[in-house]
């Protein structure tokens, strides 16, 4: 019993310059390079302000209505009492004027207060969805490599939980806000003129508000950051374990994840705790404060009162006004904590807008328009951040329709070739050229237009076979895509899904086999029908009996563009015009099939050395 | 609703505390105006200093009082909430970590993420406000109707009337924006799979220059959460308004009826006057209650949601029967007549397959694109359930094993790279938690993995996953399939695990893998790997076309001849 009651007192505080540093730091190095961003909060309120303000008519409207409802709920008492006084103690005459007078104020009251809310939730929504879309946009423009240092729930928390967090608070804290600053202009006028003396003992109270609403905020500030921190955490853990399911449960390790999960679930626990405990603070604090005013009022008063210096009257109405006088206050400080979680929400939504996007295509940048495929590798090196050289002084062309096989050991640099040629990367050293123009002078997206790809991993979305295949090129027909689909040897086995052509994919491709998402993904690069086309170790995993189909329609594909194919099946590249042996970074051979064979270098040791392992021991045995 | 409260019976003790430390605050503030009247009374009005001075002296002390029970029930009610959250999470995991795949297929992934996070925040921060002014708000409503009745009970009809009609339309609000909310979810819930797709799909989308594409659907579907939101949101702020209306009418009846009563009955002014002040302090307290319900229709939307999950029946799971001591030991796998389809769908994709492969065989998988092979293999490990027929390891059913046992000591390779965010150790490691370095290494070495790992930046304690280094393809499957011999399985299963390694590296490998004295089933479209097999089973349309090793095929099989010739060319057979 004893030990369930201090159960709240035995958390461990965090200790947050420790947190603050261990859990950023990653973040705090990769942002370090970028423009100096001042990470306070009146910074980042600065800027919800501003998104704020691009309703300017509509937030005047909503000013306009929160000005005019405040202004009746302070007529509606006032009328009330004149009321009493009027018409039940001195009985004038024309009650009924009066009350209907009241009752339209009563109404326009209500009808006020509705519009600020109803307009205020279109602005909030909007700007929500704003930020929402160009945080998606933003997304799209950072380089690739951020996704590869980040895990994709944590970029989802961004989304989701942050957004929501600024969304929620929008809607309520610029009426609060306002109005408790409305009502706490009038009640202080008011007081003034009934009693300076006595408003200004009112106010001593107002420092040691300031003082400790700066000590909570202080506090809870960081507290709220940790949190969103630590649920951006769990979020990414959620998610990978999520799409991981599949080895979570062959490899049993279900027990395993849980128990860490267990301990991310507890972090969020334990900054929860400090964040929420200490912000439930503020309330009690200013409730203390009031209660304390109220006393000061009363006790001076009452002196005062005995004194002859006012009347009782004037402490009753004043001990009410101090009351009115807290409440905005009060107010204020329950919208400041809101504000707060909202600051460190919309803070990580800022942290990615304000990452450097990739697609700063320079400035002169043009667009490519006509290609005909002439690509020129030029002394091309590459090395990933501070990483080894992945890609050494690779010089080598390829003419306009020519196929040219990459050949090498895996991690030899083929896929990074790749990469740089669509510009995922660009080269540390040298340059690849089009046409004979540097690529690097063209917008990326122009460049990707005129390419297509089939990557390793064929990935497809949600959503129909149909729609899967028509993402190659958007306008394309029905008609165009089962011909495509037919091209690609696709069409029997689409058919043969329940619901053909409209049958559902699921983002994990479950329900289809790899051989088969490949067949798609190839049916999408048909129908792109680019100039410059990329096989990224596409035919891989396909079934022979398919593969022989696939190689035909591919040559129909291959003929007239410029094709890059990763392969490992050696008839592919026995067909390819040019075949170039990357090893270890570098470029050791290039040359036609033939030519090669007669080098007797690496590539020949590769073609025999498949032959001796498997033709020769199949025909011995 | 009602799993949600027996979430909070854990916390019985300190939701009371909290709620009574609320009470204790409350009557305090309460008693303040008590205070103040004798102060003018008994002070002012007797000219007393002392007097003004002793209660002056009490009412710091109660606010002294107030403010320390506050900050206390704060630590209490948050320990209850951010507990409550922490527990509903925790169970909420365990049970997803429990679902089958079919049960998954009724969860999106991103729905399931929202589940776990957002709506346990909506229903943590409820709880929270709950203890600290849910109880206060209808004290309050009730405390000044009862106090109207017994200064003045025919004009306190008046005030009451007005009560149980916002009462209704509160209710009905609340059911409402319960709907509204759902539907709010639901689509944060479209929002987040679209997010999700792209992000994981970022470099094709890139590569195909379909971003507008995509932008035009991400903000289509927020628009639609933005539209929802906007119309959940309208409903509830309608509340504040019809209370004030309504409450403010009540005023203006018993102002009306309030000047003939003072004919009639001889209500005083003073009555009326009180009269008016308890309904201005209800329609406060209302406001309070409205913000409240709003509240907890939101949470109610929330608490659906998430009891859905924990409602959902587990479709697979160790029978009642199964024996907890067997333990699979030589590794033989028989199939016999095995049917199956996916759960949810029509056609079968495996039927009456029937095999045997002996213990320590190399049993390769052929066949074309959807013939079965993956579906066939994830049926060993049991990740689905089997429509007819029996898989027996070392002769026991494999329903009657229990399935940490059965999948303890299979090690599964599957055809996707996964990798999780950790170090290459972690990553290795997880195939087998209490693994040694040694052990760790030495699986890394079969794996033909060690000599690159040894060339990252950090060797084994380089960072991988989603947060880590680059790897190729064929470097992270190589990963994988470290993780699965780690744990020194008696059956491996390799589904299509070599496709991104070239011929050499490929080729080492299965010599390493012959080490290892365990059952492989490996899925494969090379023939130079089939050769080598012991079994081979070349599968089509989800039957077992044929079986045996690769010379008998060679001889058999018309479909394995031809695959055969369009690897090696026809002088290749003729070799044979």
């Amino acid at each position: 019993m004893l030990n369930l009651l201090k159960q709240p007192f035995q958390y461990e505080r965090p200790e947050r310059p420790a947190e603050e540093s261990s859990g950023t730091g990653e973040k705090a190095s990769a942002s370090k390079k970028k423009k100096p961003r001042a990470k306070n909060a009146s910074l980042t309120l600065k800027r919800m302000a501003d998104y704020l303000l691009q309703y300017k008519g509509r937030l005047s409207a909503v000013v306009a209505m929160v000005v005019l409802s405040s202004a009746f709920s302070l007529l509606g008492p006032y009328l009330a009492g004149r009321a009493v006084d009027r018409f039940l103690i001195e009985r004038d005459s024309g009650f009924i004027a009066f009350l209907l007078l009241m009752a339209i104020a009563y109404a326009l009251h209500s009808l006020t207060m509705w519009l600020q809310s109803v307009w205020m939730i279109t602005i909030s929504q909007q700007t929500v969805y704003r930020m929402r879309v160009q945080l998606f946009n933003q997304l799209h423009r950072l380089p690739i490599p951020y996704f590869a240092k980040r895990q994709q729930g944590e970029l989802m928390s961004r989304v989701t939980n942050d957004i929501e967090n600024v969304s929620s608070s929008l809607n309520s804290s610029v009426i609060q806000l306002l109005s408790s600053v409305l009502l706490l202009v009038g009640t202080v006028s008011v007081m003034l003129s009934l009693s300076p003396l006595l408003t200004l003992l009112t106010f001593l109270i107002v420092p040691l508000m300031v003082y400790g609403m700066k000590w909570i905020t202080n506090q809870t500030g960081k507290l709220f950051k940790a949190q969103q921190r630590n649920l951006g955490d769990l979020n990414g853990y959620i998610e990978e374990t999520l799409s991981g399911q599949r080895i979570v449960k062959a490899f049993s390790q279900e027990q395993n994840v849980i128990a860490s999960f267990r301990l991310r679930n507890e972090r969020i626990r334990v900054s929860g705790f400090w964040a929420q405990s200490i912000s439930g603070f503020i309330p009690k604090l200013m409730n203390a404060l009031n209660n304390l005013s109220f006393a000061i009022v009363a006790g001076v008063g009452a002196i005062l009162a005995l004194e002859g210096e006012i009347s009782v009257g004037v402490i009753i109405i004043f001990a009410e006004y101090a009351r009115q006088f807290t409440r905005p206050l009060n107010d204020l400080a329950n919208q400041w904590n809101t504000l707060l979680s909202a600051i460190a929400g919309a803070e990580r939504v800022f942290d990615v807008l304000d990452e450097e996007a990739e697609c700063k295509d320079e400035a002169e940048a043009s667009e490519l328009k006509e290609v005909k495929g002439a690509i020129d590798f030029d002394n091309v090196s590459f090395f990933y951040g501070e990483g080894a050289q992945t890609l050494r002084s690779v010089s080598f062309q390829a003419s306009p329709g020519e196929t040219v096989a990459l050949v090498g050991p895996t991690g030899a640099g083929k896929t990074t070739l790749i990469q740089l040629l669509c510009r995922f990367y660009d080269a540390s050293g040298g340059r690849i050229a089009i046409d004979g123009n540097d690529t690097r002078g063209f917008t990326r997206e122009s460049l990707r237009s005129h390419m297509a790809f089939v990557l390793q991993d064929p990935f497809l979305f949600e959503g129909t076979v149909r729609d899967n295949i028509r993402y190659g090129r958007l306008d394309a027909t029905d008609e165009e895509i089962e011909r495509a689909a037919s091209l690609a040897n696709a069409h029997s086995f689409i058919t043969r899904l329940r619901g053909g052509y409209d049958a559902q994919l699921k983002l994990d491709g479950s329900g289809i086999s790899q051989g088969q998402k490949q067949l798609l993904a190839i049916a999408r690069a048909i129908l792109a029908d680019p100039s410059i086309l990329v096989l990224d170790e596409a035919t891989s995993s396909i079934d022979t009996v398919t593969e022989i189909k696939i190689q035909e329609a591919l040559q129909r594909l291959m003929k007239g563009r410029t094709s890059f194919v990763i392969a490992h099946r050696l008839n592919t590249i026995q067909q390819a015009d040019k075949i170039v042996v990357l090893q270890d970074g570098a470029l050791t051979e290039i040359g036609s099939h033939e030519e090669l064979l007669e080098k007797k270098g690496f590539y020949s040791k590769l073609f025999n050395g498949q032959l001796d392992s498997s033709v020769l021991s199949g025909a011995h045995s | 609703m009602r799993t949600m409260f027996s979430f909070l019976q854990k916390y019985r003790l300190a939701t009371s505390v909290a709620l009574l430390l609320m009470l204790t605050e409350l009557t305090v503030e309460l008693f303040q105006p008590f205070i103040i009247s004798k102060i003018i009374d008994k002070g002012i009005g007797a000219d007393n200093l002392t007097v003004v001075l002793q209660w002056g002296g009490v009412l710091l002390g109660c606010s002294a009082l107030a403010f320390v029970v506050g900050i206390i029930s704060s630590f209490y009610a948050s320990h209850v909430s951010q507990s409550f959250g922490y527990d509903v999470r925790d169970r909420l995991y365990e049970k997803v970590q429990s679902f089958s795949f079919a049960n998954f297929n009724r969860f999106p992934e991103s729905s399931l993420i929202t589940r776990l996070t957002n709506d346990v925040m909506q229903l943590q921060n409820t709880v929270f406000m709950g203890l600290r002014i849910m109880l206060r708000a209808p004290l309050l409503v009730i405390g000044s109707v009862v106090m109207a009745f017994i200064v003045h009970p025919k004009l306190a009809l008046f005030l009451a009337a007005g009560i149980p009609f916002l009462g209704m339309f509160l209710v009905w609000v609340l059911r409402k924006g319960e709907r509204l909310f759902r539907s709010v979810q639901q689509q944060l819930d479209g929002v987040n799979g679209v997010m999700q797709q792209n992000l994981s799909g970022m470099r094709l989308i890139r590569v195909f220059v379909r971003m507008k594409h995509e932008a035009a659907r991400f903000s289509m579907s927020s628009e639609r959460l933005m539209e929802k939101t906007v119309a959940a949101m309208r409903l509830t702020e309608t509340t504040m308004p019809i209370i004030l209306l309504v409450m403010n009418t009540c005023i203006l009846a018993v102002l009306w009826f309030g000047h003939f009563e003072l004919d009639r009955s001889g209500a005083s002014v003073g009555e009326v006057v009180a009269i008016v002040n308890y309904a201005m302090r209800t329609t406060g307290a209302l406001s309070i209650l409205s913000m409240i319900i709003v509240n907890f229709s939101r949470a109610r939307a929330s608490a659906q949601r998430v009891e859905e999950v924990l409602k959902t029946d587990i479709d697979l799971l160790d029978t009642e029967d199964s024996d907890t001591e067997a333990k699979l030991s030589a590794g033989d796998v028989t199939f016999e007549g095995v049917s199956f389809r996916y759960p949810d769908t029509g056609e079968h994709v495996l039927e009456a397959i029937t095999f045997e492969a002996k213990a320590g065989d190399t049993v390769a998988i052929m066949g074309a694109t959807g013939s079965g092979k993956t579906s066939l293999m994830q049926l060993i490990p049991r990740l689905y359930d089997l429509d007819e027929g029996t898989i027996r390891i070392d002769g026991i059913d494999n329903r009657l094993l229990k399935l940490t046992q059965l999948r303890g000591q299979i090690g599964y390779v599957p055809q996707d790279i996964m990798l999780f965010t950790g170090t290459v150790a972690d990553n290795i490691r997880w195939g087998k938690e209490d693994a040694t370095q040694e052990e760790i290494v030495h699986a890394a070495k079969l794996a033909q993995i060690h000599d690159t790992i040894m060339k990252l930046p950090q060797q084994y304690e380089t960072v991988v996953g989603q947060k880590g280094v680059n790897l190729s393809g064929g470097q992270k499957q190589r990963l994988t399939i470290a993780r699965a011999l780690v744990r020194m399985p008696v059956i491996l299963l390799l589904d299509d695990s070599t496709s991104a390694l070239d011929v050499q590296t490929e080729a080492r490998l299965l010599t390493a893998l012959k080490q290892m004295h365990c059952t492989t089933f490996l899925i494969t479209q090379k023939i130079s790997t089939t050769i080598s097999a012991d079994t081979i089973l070349l599968l089509d349309d989800g039957r077992l076309l044929a079986q045996g090793t690769h010379e008998q095929l060679l001889r058999n099989s018309d479909l394995y001849r031809r695959i055969y010739e369009s690897q090696f060319g026809k002088e290749g057979v003729s070799h044979a």
